[in-house]
């Protein structure tokens, strides 16, 4: 199957947010997925994107003018401040009908030629830790999993959080 | 309570921002791996596009044994959940040892968090190394939970040589 590989656009939102969907349904989260077309508009295709998209498109099955999502990542840059600019892979999906044709390599090598072009010094992403598939597919490339060699550990504040520190404590 | 002032870092803070940064990594053994330089921090973070942003702590410049100003600092950057949207990444966070235990790491913390609440991101996220008992603590005590232990995440990394094998197949 040919497929083609190409920056998204502000008129790719809803195939984005259909694929972010699927990959939550997935895991068994598709009801966490708050984000609208609205937002996704606006943080990505604004005047500061805050995230960055690749689409992986084929031809219809009818052989027509048709062109199908069906593909994505998310990424955006981050930096270590050892070394600098590093791109994180923040999410990373190809349709269950389309898999095992080279379209996630191809993907994870446009990202790289992409990393390389803006000067990264590394791609960083976490994996769910019973995801073998995923492991096994990011380590056969030379992923080194920080979490085992390094012990790090990913946290979070959530909003509540957020808000309790923000406001000063009662006196 | 400290004398101490936050503000967000100036181009001029480049030079203490690049002390800090070694200083947090000597604590941790790793300073020879910083190979970040001056320019890099005022080109990344001061251009036309900036990678990072950071807040620094300031004292009177007589009150700090060594005569610097910038005693503390905090790397922060935005990023994006694809469920929920903007989110504030806290990279590094560091306040000088004589400077610990007056309020200046929750002050940043609490500056940080008014920042995550006004851009309208819906938390804050960072990383912290499982055996540093003491951080783990100071943020648990503020709410923080540990989702490598509650999701089972685990961070990884493609470095640049294997990056560069990707390329080129």
């Amino acid at each position: 199957m040919d497929y083609k590989l190409r920056k998204a656009e502000p008129k790719d939102v809803p195939d984005i947010l259909r694929l972010v969907k699927e990959l939550a349904k997935y895991e068994e989260m598709e009801s966490q997925v708050t984000l609208t077309e609205k937002d996704l508009l606006e943080d990505g295709f604004g005047e500061t994107p805050f995230y960055h998209c690749i689409i992986a498109e084929t031809q219809g099955e009818n052989g027509g003018e048709d062109l199908n999502v069906v593909g994505f990542a998310m990424y955006y840059f981050t930096y270590d401040p050892w070394v600098g600019k590093q791109l994180y892979l923040e999410e990373f999906y190809v349709m269950d009908k389309c898999r095992g044709l080279g379209i996630g390599s191809g993907i994870l090598r446009h990202l790289s030629d992409l990393a390389m072009k803006t000067r990264c010094t590394g791609m960083m992403f976490v994996v769910a830790e019973n995801n073998e598939p995923s492991v096994q597919f990011y380590k056969r490339r030379g992923a080194e999993d920080l979490s085992q060699e390094e012990g790090w550990r990913l946290f979070r504040f959530d909003k509540d959080s957020l808000v309790k520190m923000a406001t000063p404590a009662e006196e | 309570m400290a004398n101490f002032v936050l503000r967000p870092a100036q181009p001029k803070d480049v030079s203490d921002i690049l002390r800090l940064i070694k200083e947090l990594a000597k604590f941790e053994e790793m300073e020879e791996k910083v190979v970040l330089t001056e320019k890099d921090l005022l080109e990344d973070g001061f251009g036309e596009h900036p990678f990072y942003h950071c807040l620094v702590a300031e004292v009177p410049r007589d009150h700090c044994s060594q005569g610097f100003s910038v005693i503390g600092f905090a790397m922060y950057y935005f990023t994006y959940d694809p469920w929920i949207g903007k989110l504030l990444y806290l990279e590094d966070f560091y306040v000088m040892q004589e400077f610990r235990g007056l309020g200046i790491g929750s002050q940043i913390l609490k500056v940080l968090s008014e920042i995550a609440v006004k851009t309208r991101c819906s938390s804050m996220h960072f990383i912290v190394a499982e055996n540093n008992k003491q951080s783990i603590e100071f943020y648990k005590r503020r709410g923080a939970a540990d989702l490598s232990s509650q999701e089972g995440w685990r961070l990884f990394e493609i470095q640049k040589e294997d990056l560069l094998k990707m390329t080129a197949k």
